[in-house]
């Protein structure tokens, strides 16, 4: 800012053309005509000191890092060993190489502009009138008298038929708009019997094989006692998100906990649910769908990572902690004549979380 | 097998087809096979040999490395397990026919001879070597057999991928996908991965310690065993992360405590410099 | 003829008139450029948001040119070796290829992600800001439901972004979503075919899920922030109380040149911030997770953290399922509550919170000068109240971790959580509102009496009494000031209305300021027709 050699005299009416006025002073009649009041506009540094200088320098070297970390950036991006591998390559430097050059770049911006705006700028106070209130209940009763009017001279209460029928008309149009979006979508969830039916419902009359993840089939001797597997259905893609509610868990319980859990069994009707002393239930949570299988094959509770739901094996699945209400279906579960698991059935009970219509 | 072959999906098939440089499948299956048959006839053959001892009198005949370990037993372990490992009520359970795998698994990574009693034993400095470690295997072992974890690499001819897929499906739900543990029901947990060796990995699937759930070699092949090591061993335990400094792995719980504690503080400091006075 | 010749000095004024001839942009661009805004370091909350918003449609857009949303299988064949031969969707391997594949993939990813969790964050915090200091009051209560609305707009484009790369541990979350949708009553089997196009997961969701990340979402985000900007321009930025600050003014600094340059600098600051955390803290290490299998899961499974307060609600919730007994019979699951509903009732409290103080206090008028939090006791303590609530279901949300890592039982943690979300908020309540009460007390007290010297005098009766400081001259040098609604001096060298007259950041500058300034500057001074400097609320 340059020195200023006169303030205009309060109140008086300022003369921009006024070849006295400083560009300032304009400035400030600028500011004036916005209701703004410069009340303190002063340099924090006296130009040309040994404070200024030094702050120059500062945001001087500020901008030279940024242009010097962001070198760095380039150099780094086009020449650093990039391509990932397992070993204790310099690769794994390359992320947070590329991090802190460019951090540094902008934060040495960001703090040279902040500097340079912050303290080699004048400081200043000015104060603005709100204008609340400003507009009087004259120009409100204007503006609401003018619409009044437009609405008076489109006639809609003279002439309803015309408001009526222009509703009539529009309604059905904002109808085709929503029409192909809503009827896109919509789908109907009861016709592929995707809720209540998984993989393992019997195709044909022939019961479905328990498989692994690789598509081998299993046979008993597969787990040990304490062991636990999670099996698909024996189906094409029965090891697929294409099955997402077939998922089990077979547990090969140890013999004080199969006759527990023989006992629970029969007290709810699943008599034969089980064969010899394996148990197989849905893998997916009853709460929320997450797969329920950290295993504690001590307590034989069955913990679903997800809400901490924890079920109790031995008594038929039960929910004994945490949100779930309803207990894990069981598998009814078989050995085929070549020695394979195979499912009797389906499950007996809707798989996955619950919903309104569940029967 | 044809019949399975349409059945699977063709999810094995394509992982296959990706480990190129991996031996084939069915040569890995004979080989652990083969491995199987010698470690169960020699488990057999040291049952055969001293099963009848057991019954026959008070104090069996040992090998000369199993006195040894009888000996470290009868000073550190008897007063929870018992004489000949018996087992004490309320104290210790017996340790007839848990093998030597899971002896090579609790005494290597300190969890036994335990502190104090508690919930579950966590891992300690060990306080036996190796060699007495061994010995002492070897004295369960002849008690009364059970798994044993082969000599050698085992993580030899794995293949990562395969390792990746049965880890996830077999272990991440309690040791988490980074591997650095979980909780369990009720105070138990699910150590971290990170300070296990490979004999404690393969003794641990073998012998299910605490309330892991037993994975023996019928279920999970010493292949496959092979390739979840290797999997734990080069990918987890590798501290090579190319994104940066980990948080600890823990996922998106320490994301949100870094974004208010490095983020927001950050710039709330700079905000305070921009807007100060001075 | 002589050739004219060209003044460059006169180019830049000519070329301004010829444009003002034809767009007469003078008076408005004048009008723009003087705007005055006050000056605090808490109005820059906010800017946070804003910036990472902006970083957000950068990085974004270089992400896009990497990502399929397909959800077909593909062989994974990458760089990197754990996961390759893996048959996973085209959303997931090209997710993977950004972060091994292309050359600075990975950092743009974690950059993208920071700044997620950055927008999120400093929205929490600016809404805190605002809520705590009463600036949601009329003639603001537009702004604060646009301000609330982004939050929940913020979090779905969090949620759908969090989503696309298909991993084990977001598509947990999808899976999730899935079930929250399916406990809706009645509409919920419905709204899950037609959002899934059928079973979940389905082949179609990351497609939807991309258009709805990367054009509905932020269509809609910009629209909100455009509007909520505007209307901070057009009704202008509250102000503190203080010395000639009054409900009609706005004292501050113009637009141009220093807030502008600040405000630049301030975005530069959030994004280099952005960056070294994009470079050197690792997030969401995707490959680990493998792809997503609705069997697969890992232990401590967490949505990102603006998402935990539900997962948390969703666990602290206990086992009520609610059976109508109607036809065939009908069931609510206990994942109805925590999820869909509670949201519900946070929304509409978040968005009637102005009109229902309003209504409470009886205070119709408008307000443009902010409260301390402590002179308005009642709302402080809501305001603690809900922050506690919320921070407690953010913990449970992570409880699993907490438990393990702290050596806590984890159905300790569950019944931790539920007894603090019924005990803790009151608590906070009744705790911030004697605080509050005790702030104020002291500030009265220092209106009346001066403040604290620390010099002790003894009395010739034995007694000893510490010496204060008046603040005004009355009678007997005790005279009473009115509380101004701003910080009252409590310390000797702070005594003065322009605040500390040491420097320093962090640690006091003895040093008295170089040489005397403004040497030739103008002394500018009022216009006399101004309504006098006075403090405080002098509203008609």
């Amino acid at each position: 800012m340059s020195a200023q050699t006169q303030t205009s005299a309060p109140g008086e009416q300022f003369d921009v053309n006024d070849p006295e006025a400083t560009r300032f002073d304009i400035l400030r009649e600028g500011a004036r005509r916005d209701d703004i009041e410069i009340v303190h506009y002063e340099p924090q540094y006296a130009p040309g000191s040994k404070a200024e200088r030094r702050l120059v320098r500062v945001v001087v070297g500020l901008f030279l890092l940024t242009g010097l970390a962001a070198t760095a950036f380039l150099a780094i991006y086009i020449w650093w060993p990039w391509e990932y591998s397992l070993s204790q390559g310099g690769d794994r430097f390359y992320t947070p190489l590329l991090g802190v050059t460019l951090g540094v770049a902008l934060l040495a911006l960001g703090f040279g502009i902040l500097t340079w705006g912050k303290k080699l700028l004048p400081k200043e106070v000015s104060i603005q009138d709100r204008h609340e209130g400003v507009y009087s209940e004259e120009d409100r009763r204007i503006t609401g008298e003018t619409m009044l009017y437009m609405a008076d001279e489109l006639g809609v209460r003279r002439r309803p038929l015309l408001g009526i029928s222009l509703l009539a008309g529009l309604a059905p149009v904002a109808a085709v708009a929503a029409a192909p979006i809503v009827g896109g979508l919509i789908k109907d969830p009861h016709k592929s019997g995707q809720l209540t039916t998984t993989g393992f419902a019997p195709a044909d009359g022939e019961l479905i094989r328990l498989i692994r993840e690789d598509g081998r089939p299993l046979r008993p001797a597969d787990i040990s006692a304490g062991g636990q597997i999670t099996v698909f259905p024996g189906v094409s893609h029965g090891v697929s998100n294409q099955y997402a509610n077939s998922p089990t868990l077979l547990i090969h319980l140890r013999e004080e906990d199969a006759i527990k859990s023989r006992e629970a069994n029969d007290q709810v009707g699943h008599n034969d649910y089980m064969w010899g002393n394996y148990v197989a239930f849905s893998k997916i949570c009853t709460h929320a769908g997450c797969p329920a299988s950290l295993y504690e094959q001590q307590t034989n509770r069955l913990l679903c990572p997800c809400h901490q739901s924890q079920f109790l094996i031995t008594d038929n699945a039960k929910p004994i902690f945490g949100p779930a209400s309803r207990r894990l279906p069981q598998l009814p579960i078989t050995v085929d004549s070549e020695g394979f698991f195979v499912a009797k059935s389906d499950f007996t009970e809707i798989v996955g979380p619950d919903f309104w219509e569940r029967p | 097998m044809t019949s399975d072959n349409d059945r699977r999906g063709g999810l094995l098939a394509r992982l296959r087809r990706g480990r190129s440089a991996a031996p084939s499948r069915g040569r890995r299956r004979l080989g652990a096979a083969v491995r199987l048959i010698a470690a169960l006839t020699l488990a057999g053959g040291a049952y055969t040999l001293f099963a009848p001892g057991v019954q026959a009198q008070e104090n069996p005949p040992l090998t000369g490395a199993a006195a040894e370990g009888k000996a470290l037993f009868d000073v550190s372990c008897v007063t929870c397990h018992g004489r000949n490992a018996q087992g004490v009520e309320d104290r210790g359970p017996s340790l007839i026919g848990v093998g030597a795998a899971s002896v090579d698994f609790q005494v290597s990574s300190g969890r036994m001879p335990m502190a104090r009693q508690e919930a579950q034993a966590g891992r300690k400095p060990p306080v036996f070597t190796d060699e007495q470690t061994r010995q002492l295997a070897q004295y369960v072992q002849e008690l009364g057999g059970g798994p044993v974890v082969p000599e050698g690499d085992l993580s030899r001819g794995a293949d990562l991928a395969v390792g990746g897929e049965l880890y996830r499906i077999n272990c991440s739900q309690c040791h988490a996908f980074s591997g650095g543990g979980g909780a369990l029901s009720s105070g138990k947990y699910a150590p971290s991965l990170m300070p296990a060796s490979d004999r404690q990995i393969y003794a641990a699937m073998l012998s299910g310690p605490q309330n892991m759930p037993v994975f023996g070699d019928n279920q999970l092949s010493p292949q496959e065993k092979a390739d979840i090591i290797a999997y734990i061993q080069q990918s987890l335990q590798n501290t090579q992360d190319p994104g940066g400094f980990n948080l600890g792995r823990y996922g998106p719980s320490t994301e949100g405590v870094a974004i208010f504690l490095v983020g927001i503080v950050a710039l709330v400091f700079a905000a305070l410099w921009i807007a100060g006075k001075s | 003829m002589k050739r004219r010749k060209l003044d460059v000095a006169a180019v830049p004024g000519k070329a301004a008139r010829e444009l003002d001839d034809r767009f007469q942009a003078a008076t408005p661009l004048r009008k723009l450029l003087n705007k005055v805004f006050p000056d605090h370091w808490s109005f820059l909350l906010g800017e946070i948001a804003l910036f990472s918003f902006v970083i957000l449609l950068l990085t974004g857009v270089f992400l896009t040119f990497f990502y399929e949303p397909g959800m077909t299988e593909v062989i994974y064949n990458g760089s990197y070796a754990p996961l390759r031969g893996t048959p996973m969707t085209a959303a997931y391997a090209s997710t993977l290829d950004i972060s091994f594949d292309v050359r600075g993939g990975l950092i743009m990813r974690q950059m993208h992600h920071w700044a997620a969790l950055l927008f999120m964050a400093s929205i929490i915090v600016h809404m805190m800001r605002v809520f705590f200091t009463g600036a949601f009051r009329k003639p603001r209560e537009t702004n604060w439901i646009i301000g609330s609305l982004l939050f929940w707009v913020g979090f779905l484009a969090g949620f759908t972004g969090y989503s696309l790369p298909d991993d084990g541990l977001s598509g947990t979350g999808l899976r999730i979503a899935s079930a929250i949708m399916l406990s809706i009553p009645v509409v919920g089997t419905w709204v899950t075919s037609s959002v899934f196009d059928g079973d979940f997961p389905g082949t179609i969701i990351m497609s939807r899920f991309f258009i709805a990340h990367v054009l509905l979402i932020p269509g809609l985000l910009v629209a909100l922030i455009s509007v909520h900007l505007g209307l901070v321009f057009k009704q202008k930025h509250t102000q503190w109380p203080g010395p000639g600050r009054t409900n009609n003014n706005v004292v501050g600094e113009r637009m141009f040149p220093r807030y502008a340059i600040k405000q630049g600098g301030f975005f530069m600051v959030v994004f280099g911030v952005v960056a070294m955390m994009g470079g050197l803290f690792q997030i969401n290490p995707l490959w680990y997770f493998g792809p997503y299998e609705a069997w697969v899961v890992s232990a401590a499974s967490q949505p990102d953290f603006y998402v935990m307060f539900l997962d948390g609600s969703t666990r602290l919730m206990p086992a009520w399922e609610l059976h109508i007994p109607i036809g065939d019979g009908y069931v609510i699951p206990p994942l109805f509550w925590p999820t869909v509903v509670l949201p519900g009732i946070l929304v509409a409290l978040s968005l009637l919170y102005p009109f229902l103080e309003a209504r409470q206090t009886k205070d119709y008028r408008s307000h443009n000068l902010l409260q301390r939090p402590r002179d308005v006791p009642a709302r402080s303590g809501l305001g603690a109240m809900a922050l506690t609530f919320y921070i407690i279901l953010t913990l449970s949300g992570a409880n699993d971790v907490i438990a393990d890592k702290f050596h806590i039982s984890l159905n300790a943690m569950t019944w931790i959580g539920r007894a603090g979300l019924l005990l803790l908020p009151p608590l906070a309540y009744y705790l911030t509102y004697r605080i509050c009460l005790g702030l104020q007390q002291h500030d009265r007290e220092v209106l009346a009496h001066g403040v604290e010297t620390g010099i002790i005098r003894r009395l010739p009766d034995g007694r000893f009494e510490e010496v204060h400081q008046p603040l005004s001259m009355g009678q007997d040098g005790h005279g009473e000031l009115d509380y101004a609604g701003w910080v009252v001096p409590k310390k000797m060298n702070r005594l003065g209305a322009l605040g500390p007259a040491i420097r320093g950041f962090f640690y006091p500058i003895e040093k008295p300021a170089e040489a005397p300034v403004s040497p030739g500057h103008p002394p500018v001074e009022p216009r006399p027709d101004r309504e006098k400097i006075g403090s405080g609320d002098t509203r008609p």
